[in-house]
């Protein structure tokens, strides 16, 4: 009873002499208990490293913005995305109360609001943090119709491609080029395209692109319970996502190593001078190809995700990182306060120099200092805007590796069956009778 | 001991009989307390540390149960168990890992001993081979793994170019060693063969050095040649050595994981059980089907020791006698 | 040891050696090779660098992930040492009373120490990780070493149990009927046998808890991480780079206080029997 007033003395007390201690630096420990927000970060090239210009130096500027109220320490979380679920789960699953704030790849956030991972997102915080943003981005941040986590930068793929072996192969790429005419390319030119078709998650974010670029989804119910999801894969939309990888697999133009394929290799494909035509790759690809030692930049030009059927636009691959703020923090309040200072567009362009990742919120894009360091700024909204999210589930795990398990190797890929028996394993594995 | 005392017991009188008699009991009681004040630590932090864990899992084996959604948690008795019997992939994982296991363990054993042997009778250069012998056991297993992998990657690696030119262009420079099941396993059983080895000649090399020079000598100076030697003299003397190597080498095989995990992810039909296992309990956060697919993999390894101990029929907790 | 061999034999044993000594090796050389290669040339197919580059142990020794990697390896340290020592210390005893006393429950404890070691500890980690945070054990080094033990303690009973039901049951009878105490024929006439058994589970068992992952990353968070799981925070220029150059460098270096570790005792592991000791 008396807690209300106490609490609303206390942030009076702050609003007032907050600003004023915000003037003295960060360099204050007064009243004892600050609260210490703890954010679990994915690595990013910044590291731990608050000068990096990764997510760590937004932690400190986003504790001193605070003026005190809080401070914001970093956790780095493991390299790859699975690794980051299990830590989080594990943690959450046992009501660890010393998350805070997390970066979570959008995949995992159905799962976690679904668990009741994620604390509600204040109603009147909405819509700030949609503002300007990217539909793809807000759609990956909902949970049956309402948002559940904070949109920070938006991932998508682009159609790098050589400027010479487009020409040579009579392909006009400034409209848009469907898979097959790329294939074709690939074949009777003798060069390569680089796609990610090995075992792992990276393979379904490209059969989720084909499948909705053919305007088909993967799951048709999102937000049913496991014994009632309907998957959209035996369709004309899944027949023809597996007819384009049974055809970069039969003609060989996915490289030697197929089945091993993920973003690495695919860029090592397209850094080969004498067979590289094409690749399908994230935006940090610009930075990587001087560190690979590629001597023909110069011929490399960007385009649109190919379209997988001929007239329907392509939906391009969705990634990226959302925040949520964990349920059993103590403060969640001051986590989405922390949350709007770390995702505003100012520390989304900042993070966007930094590291190359591209900010969910639109205006960041039109920002010069952007354009100067990653020329295909305005493809990379653009697809944005067209990209297509994976499948929102709870059990998108399921889901995920059971699509990985059946696609696999992708020379074995076909469309008549193929799409059928993913449906069925899927399925049963959902309702328990079977193993994944 | 025993008979010692029974000899001694045999020309005194009743009382005196009846005095040592109550000595010897004395003297066993008093074995039997060192004997679990000595074993006793031991015994009680390895229970301490996994019962409760291992009673979990088995309790979570018979429920429907995922870390998201622990309300739906529900009791399905032996469910989980027919699923996993009933299912292709078990039988194919189990297959693969009995494969693996035979072919890594018996290219290992012989591997080992001759290296024991080397170990064992070299003079130069001693020190530098036995520790190179010992250091592939000491590098990560996860690194080791990355290693390997990258070592045949068709982009990265220079086995293939290597093997090109030793086959003098024969062996294609593209190909995919990680794109078929038999060629995957190949790679997967040669790193862990090159990473395990040491493991077992280690063993046997300290059971080597146990083996009484002089048995050797004596067979020699007989006539009997080195085959011979072997088997009659060296071998059946390091018995309860080769056993413990083999026993838990055969364990560790059956268990693999990082190699498999790391090389195909279980594609190409490699998986093995333990990655069944991960992919219950990690990937789906299914904790019930997870703790069964482990209940079973468990289950069968006890097999394999009991097949082991019964064939070599060494009893390590028998004292008296051999 | 005596080393009545003939030249001959000494040569054929050295020159059988270099054979050995390559295929140990060449994986280790091409982890080096990796770990000095710029991240460009990755993918050069070659096997030893054109370029030698050092910024991977600049970045894990002084660099960006020096925070990462230096307390893991302290710890890696830390950890495995102190289970090691623990875990030989008990099961020496307890399997010299397994191997030479007759005792009720023998077989149980055999048994139990099989039956813990092969679990799979993926399903082990969840309860443990749970009861660790009830009572504040999780993330430290302790916290680890218990585990590590439920590793270590099986084999090496086992592996020791082996050893001294090989030695010979005379040689404590002999200092028995001379009148020595169980203690003392333990101290005196066995431990001095069993050193190649002990040394030998010495290093079994350190390498068992070097390697360990499952136990690492699900039981430390910053404070108590060890070296296995740390390489899984390593990250490359970007998120979907992989940071191999920086992991094989970090296991180059952590390999380097092993090897230190294998050198000084390998001589220990063979130092054993002498027929004169036997005979006499």
């Amino acid at each position: 009873m008396r807690r209300p007033t106490a609490v609303a003395a206390v942030l009076a007390v702050g609003v007032t002499v907050g600003p004023g201690l915000a003037a003295c630096g960060s360099n204050q420990s007064s009243a004892g208990a600050k609260p210490t927000l703890t954010w679990y970060i994915n690595p990013d090239g910044g590291g731990s490293d608050p000068t990096k210009k990764g997510q760590a130096q937004i932690a400190k500027e986003c504790t001193d913005a605070a003026g005190g109220r809080y401070a914001i320490r970093v956790q780095l979380l493991p390299n790859s995305a699975s690794d980051q679920r299990q830590q989080l789960l594990r943690r959450l699953a046992a009501k660890d109360s010393g998350i805070d704030l997390m970066s979570i790849d959008p995949v995992f956030v159905a799962e976690f609001a679904e668990a009741g991972f994620l604390a509600p997102v204040p109603r009147n915080m909405v819509a700030g943090f949609t503002k300007d943003t990217v539909n793809a981005a807000i759609e990956a941040s909902k949970w049956k119709g309402s948002l559940v986590a904070v949109p920070f930068w938006a991932n998508t793929q682009l159609l790098w491609y050589r400027k010479s072996v487009a020409k040579a192969a009579g392909l006009d790429m400034s409209k848009p080029v469907t898979w097959e005419q790329l294939i074709t390319a690939g074949r009777t030119q003798k060069k390569t395209i680089g796609v990610q078709a090995s075992r792992y998650e990276g393979y379904v974010v490209w059969l989720n692109a084909l499948i909705a670029g053919a305007g088909g989804k993967i799951l048709l119910n999102p937000g049913a319970t496991a014994d009632r999801v309907k998957l959209g894969l035996d369709t004309p939309a899944g027949k023809a996502a597996s007819t384009v990888i049974q055809q970069v697999a039969r003609t060989g133009v996915g490289g030697p190593a197929l089945s091993s394929t993920t973003e690495t290799e695919a860029l090592n494909l397209f850094s080969n001078s004498a067979t590289s035509g094409f690749l399908v790759n994230w935006p940090y690809t610009w930075a990587a190809l001087p560190t690979n030692g590629v001597k023909f930049i110069d011929d490399i030009g960007w385009a649109k995700y190919p379209e997988t059927v001929a007239g329907k636009p392509s939906a391009p691959p969705f990634g990226g990182i959302e925040l949520g703020v964990g349920a059993f923090s103590a403060h969640p309040d001051l986590a989405y306060d922390a949350a709007t200072c770390i995702a505003s567009p100012e520390h989304q362009k900042l993070y966007m120099l930094g590291t190359g990742n591209p900010a969910a919120n639109k205006t960041v894009y039109d920002d010069p200092a952007i354009l100067k360091q990653l020329p295909m700024a305005a493809l990379i909204r653009q697809s944005l805007e067209d990209a297509a999210p994976r499948p929102s589930s709870q059990y998108y795990g399921d889901i995920s590796t059971g699509l990985q398990r059946e696609f696999s190797p992708p020379n074995a890929v076909n469309p008549r069956t193929t799409p059928a028996a993913a449906t069925d394993l899927i399925t049963s594995v959902l309702k328990g009778n079977a193993l994944l | 001991m025993t008979s010692l005392a029974e000899d001694a017991g045999h020309e005194a009188s009743p009382q005196a009989h009846r005095a040592r008699k109550a000595a010897l009991s004395d003297r066993a009681r008093a074995e039997r307390a060192l004997g679990w004040r000595l074993a006793g630590p031991a015994f009680v932090i390895m229970l301490a540390v996994t019962a409760y864990p291992i009673l979990n899992a088995l309790w979570l084996s018979l429920f429907n149960y995922r870390l998201t959604d622990p309300n739906a948690r529900s009791f399905v008795l032996l469910q989980n168990y027919v699923v996993i019997l009933t299912d292709g992939l078990w039988w194919t994982a189990v297959g693969i890992t009995v494969a693996i296991t035979l072919i890594t363990v018996v290219v290992e054993f012989v591997l080992g001993m001759a290296l024991a042997m080397v170990m064992n009778k070299i003079v130069i250069p001693r020190r530098t081979l036995r520790t190179v012998i010992l250091v592939p056991y000491a590098i990560i297993t996860v690194v080791s793994a990355f290693a390997w992998k990258y070592a045949f990657a068709v982009d990265s690696g220079f086995a293939n170019h290597w093997l090109h030119t030793l086959t003098f262009g024969a062996f294609p420079l593209t190909y995919d060693w990680f794109g078929g099941t038999w060629s995957s396993l190949a790679i997967i059983c040669l790193s862990e063969i090159w990473k395990t080895t040491p493991f077992m000649s280690l063993l046997l090399l300290a059971g080597l050095a146990q083996v009484d020079s002089a048995l050797d000598e004596a067979a020699k100076v007989d006539g009997a040649t080195f085959w011979q030697r072997l088997y009659k003299v060296t071998l059946p003397n390091m018995k309860a050595a080769i056993m413990v190597a083999l026993l838990f080498r055969t364990l560790d095989a059956f268990r693999i994981f990082d190699n498999v995990f790391i090389m195909t992810g279980g594609s190409q039909n490699t998986s093995t059980v333990s990655l069944v296992a991960y992919n219950q309990t990690i990937s789906r956060a299914e904790i019930g089907m997870g703790s069964a697919v482990s209940v079973l993999l468990f289950l069968i390894v006890v097999g394999i020791c009991v097949v082991f101990v019964k064939a070599f029929k060494v009893d390590l907790a028998q004292v008296k006698g051999d | 040891m005596e080393s009545n061999l003939s030249t001959r034999d000494k040569t054929w044993l050295g020159l059988a050696a270099i054979p050995i000594i390559i295929y140990s090796i060449i994986p280790i050389i091409w982890m080096l090779s990796l770990s000095l290669k710029p991240s460009g040339d990755l993918a050069d197919g070659k096997f030893f660098p054109r370029h030698v580059s050092w910024t991977n142990y600049a970045l894990i020794l002084t660099g960006g992930a020096k925070d990462l990697f230096l307390p893991a390896l302290a710890n890696s340290v830390v950890v495995c040492l102190s289970a090691t020592v623990i875990s030989v210390v008990l099961a020496t005893f307890a399997a010299y009373a397994i191997a030479r006393l007759d005792f009720p429950g023998k077989k149980l404890i055999l048994t139990t120490a099989l039956a813990v070691s092969i679990f799979p500890v993926i399903s082990l980690v969840t309860p443990i990780y749970n009861l660790w945070r009830a009572i504040g054990l999780f993330d430290t080094q302790i916290g680890l070493i218990i585990p590590y033990l439920s590793l270590t303690l099986p084999i090496s009973i086992w592996t020791l149990s082996a050893f001294f039901k090989q030695i010979p049951w005379e040689m404590e009878q002999a200092a028995q009927v001379d009148g020595a105490t169980s203690w003392q024929a333990f101290r005196k006439v066995i431990i001095p046998l069993a050193t190649p058994g002990v040394f030998t589970t010495a290093i079994i068992s350190f390498f068992i808890a070097w390697n360990d992952f499952v136990f690492a990353i699900s039981l430390t968070s910053e404070r108590a991480r060890t070296v296995p799981a740390a390489l899984a925070f390593f990250t490359g220029a970007s998120q979907f780079e992989q940071p191999t150059g920086a992991i094989c460098a970090a296991a180059v270096i952590v390999t380097i206080p092993v090897v230190v570790l294998v050198l000084f005792f390998q001589r220990r592991i063979v130092a054993g029997l002498t027929s004169g000791a036997v005979k006499g």
